[in-house]
């Protein structure tokens, strides 16, 4: 084409700078595997000063897919109408069951005094891009470091985790999505047979859409259907987020998710940061024991003297100690599988 | 004497037009990298940077020179998002294939044209799977790098017609040197 169209120039003297110009760019790669701080922050200063851009194209894009995905959808709406209120019979019924293990759990904590959750704080957030990229499956919010993103936080929608925070920029910020070949996560695998217990993997992205369950030991044997959820171990990620089920996979497991990354616009990000342990206090007074309202262990006294009783807490009392509120610990709530569609044991 | 010759006795116009290509290229780059999905985000965006490094490779080495080629796939790492340096060292070394098979590449017309630079197209996903793979110490997916390489593909025809009309009228008539 070129040859009959366009008139060729004579060959440029170029060889020289070609190999210095080839050896930089390898540099390039080597000294972006080491600090790749220098592309972030060229990166999020680029998407912060596109954002009004970015918010002013993604709508009507968003708009006309919506208007062309629901074209499709027309003609099943009976179908689907029944098949929803199917499903909210169901829910109802799960919902029921929830409310009851809330309380049950809620008395279990305040007769073991348990220590309620940290709070997770959370930012609302929009999504205003995505890429899908052969090496980076990523979104880009429109909240950054100025409302208090943090690059390691995780984003979940209302059906599960999406990701984690990869990039914070002021007013920006890039996710990058379980789905993807750089993202690690450790994770807890909940068996549906409650007698077998959990069992931690670590769960890979390799761009499909279904992530990998990696370490996993050749003696562990997971079912179809059982949950898999953030396991906290790091201390970046709150424990117990949901992401999704086991599937099995010709020999290997993975992960089908519950989030559906592609059409999520609204997400949350949340600021989890774990508490740095103590060291256990050197007084009596402030040991757990003590601290929990249980009798403390005095030591063989000396002297036949009559030491004062310490009242231990009654069960009322303990039953009106304060109780965590459902916010406080929203992820401790046994939570109905949503792979099942059995109705719940009565 | 035509406007264009007139044009091209200016020393300002000439050196613009010595601009044209790696500001296309650049133009290429963030147009592709447009964080709006392509096709419901079914299909991967294409590698628009690598057509006008391609096109003026062969036509007018002069202007894009290796330099500019670094420039465009160093843009094209930054806005991609994914690890630094692959795309830079993909066109770079794209560059030097396609500089030294010139004179095979610009004899190509027609169907075989889109065929040679689906060759240099693939050769540059090789670069940048085989870099990703060796970064992460295993090696990522086909489909998707596959994917991109089809859809680069697709769009090289529009793309260069494009590049093609930019050519003719802003850079052909002002650097009729050669």
């Amino acid at each position: 084409m070129a040859n009959g169209v366009w008139k060729i120039a004579r060959r440029g003297n170029a060889q020289l700078p070609l190999v210095i110009v080839i050896a930089l760019a390898v540099v390039l790669v080597l000294v972006g595997k080491a600090q790749s701080g220098l592309f972030d922050s060229a990166r999020t200063r680029l998407t912060d000063w596109m954002q009004p851009m970015l918010e002013s194209v993604h709508a009507p894009v968003q708009s006309f897919g919506r208007f062309a995905g629901s074209i499709g959808e027309i003609f099943s709406v009976y179908q689907e109408n029944l098949r929803l209120k199917d499903e909210n019979a169901r829910l109802r019924q799960w919902r029921n069951v929830a409310v009851v293990m809330q309380g049950r759990v809620a008395r279990y904590q305040s007769l073991l005094h348990a220590v309620p959750d940290p709070d997770v704080n959370s930012v609302l957030a929009r999504v205003i891009g995505r890429a899908s990229r052969p090496f980076l499956e990523t979104m880009i919010l429109d909240a950054g470091r100025t409302s208090n993103v943090k690059p390691g936080e995780a984003v979940v929608d209302a059906r599960g985790m999406i990701g984690r925070i990869y990039l914070a920029g002021d007013r920006t910020s890039w996710v990058i999505l379980l789905t993807d070949l750089n993202s690690r996560i450790p994770v807890t695998i909940v068996h549906n047979d409650a007698k077998v217990g959990n069992t931690q993997a670590i769960m890979a992205g390799d761009n499909t859409p279904m992530p990998a369950l990696d370490t996993l030991s050749r003696q562990v044997h997971l079912n179809v259907g059982d949950q898999v959820v953030s396991s906290g171990d790091g201390g970046l990620l709150p424990p117990g987020l949901p992401i999704g089920t086991v599937v099995g996979d010709a020999g290997s497991y993975r992960v089908a998710l519950l989030a559906e990354a592609a059409s999520s616009e609204d997400v949350e990000v949340l600021a989890f940061r774990r508490a740095p342990e103590t060291l256990p206090p050197g007084t009596s007074a402030q040991l757990p024991a003590v601290a929990a309202g249980l009798k403390p262990v005095v030591p063989a006294p000396v002297m036949p003297v009559v030491a004062p009783q310490v009242a231990p807490l009654t069960t009322l009392q303990a039953a009106t100690r304060p109780i965590p509120s459902a916010s406080q610990a929203p992820l401790e709530v046994a939570k109905p599988g949503p792979a099942s569609d059995e109705p719940p044991p009565p | 004497m035509t406007l264009a010759e007139r044009f091209a006795q200016m020393p300002v116009l000439r050196f613009f037009s010595a601009l044209v290509p790696v500001t296309c290229g650049m133009l290429a780059v963030l147009l592709a990298n447009l964080p709006v999905p392509l096709f419901g985000g079914l299909v991967p965006t294409p590698l628009l940077g690598l057509v006008p490094v391609y096109f003026w490779c062969l036509v007018r080495p002069d202007l894009m020179t290796p330099a500019v080629t670094l420039v465009i796939g160093l843009l094209e790492d930054v806005v991609s998002g994914g690890p630094p340096g692959v795309w830079t060292l993909s066109f770079v070394l794209t560059y030097a294939l396609v500089a030294r098979q010139r004179d095979s590449f610009a004899g190509l017309s027609g169907l075989v044209a889109v065929l040679g630079f689906a060759a240099a197209a693939a050769f540059a996903c090789a670069c940048a799977w085989l870099t990703v793979a060796a970064l992460h110490g295993r090696p990522p997916l086909f489909a998707p790098i596959f994917s991109e390489l089809a859809m680069t593909v697709l769009f090289y025809v529009p793309a260069t017609f494009v590049i093609g009309i930019i050519h003719r009228h802003l850079v052909g008539p002002l650097r009729s040197d050669f």
